[in-house]
């Protein structure tokens, strides 16, 4: 598998993010991690023990696609069971503009286990910060 | 530049079904029933309104098209400033009269 793309999103190694971009929402994405550091790691297994992990699903999941999906998302709770799921924007939350499709999964969740949803045709990206906040705890602090 | 919300004037609203049927992804369910209009002239034939039930918006198929603000001819809907916020739960996803005004 190729490498993943964590970036250190706060710059202070608390919590890493990981986009898996499928579509158009990738670009929100990374216009909200505009700015920030990039880990340099490319595998999930070399993060520091303890870290925080959010998974972003950005982008339309088509049936052809699924598997790619479920095999990131499973090794990155395997090495991370704490990691969150994204579902960001309509198409992973529930296949948004396609739901009619035949061949658009129906929102991610029926694939992985989701902690948070974030609606929007695309979601704007303070939408994805203020999520990353909530799931990392930031927004109580 | 990003959108927001869609919020519901829900005393413009006549439950006339445009909105949801010109919504491209279909996210908008309505439902309403008629009631007679009271104090009519005597010998009036009977007249009814749409009285609006339960409308919601499901923001998880929603792709902020803004073809339901355009088509709406009662100006019942209308952009508002902030996006939808993220949530926890599929269900939380789609917002009832309460949350769209």
């Amino acid at each position: 598998m190729a490498g993943m793309q964590f970036w250190d999103w706060y710059g202070d190694g608390s919590t890493y993010v990981v986009d898996v971009g499928l579509a158009c929402c990738t670009l929100e994405f990374e216009a909200a991690s505009y700015g920030r550091t990039s880990a340099g790691i490319v595998r999930v297994e070399d993060l520091p023990a303890g870290s925080r992990v959010v998974v972003v699903i950005s982008g339309t999941v088509t049936d052809k696609l699924t598997g790619p999906v479920v095999t990131i998302v499973s090794r990155i709770r395997a090495a991370v069971p704490s990691a969150a799921v994204v579902a960001f924007g309509a198409c992973a939350s529930a296949g948004g503009p396609y739901w009619d499709s035949y061949s658009v999964t129906k929102g991610i969740d029926q694939l992985v286990a989701v902690d948070a949803y974030v609606p929007g045709c695309p979601p704007p990206p303070e939408a994805l910060a203020t999520i990353v906040d909530e799931l990392s705890e930031r927004a109580r602090v | 530049m990003s959108h927001g919300a869609i919020r519901l004037i829900e005393a413009n609203c006549t439950s006339c079904m445009i909105c949801a049927r010109e919504c491209p992804s279909w996210c908008i369910t309505i439902d309403s029933h008629t009631e007679p209009i009271p104090d009519l002239p005597p010998g009036a034939r009977e007249r009814t309104t749409n009285v609006l039930d339960r409308f919601a918006i499901d923001w998880s198929l929603c792709m902020f098209c803004g073809i339901c603000v355009e088509e709406c001819p009662f100006d019942a809907l209308e952009w508002a400033s902030d996006p939808v916020s993220g949530v926890t739960t599929a269900a939380g996803l789609t917002h009832e009269i309460e949350e769209l005004r």
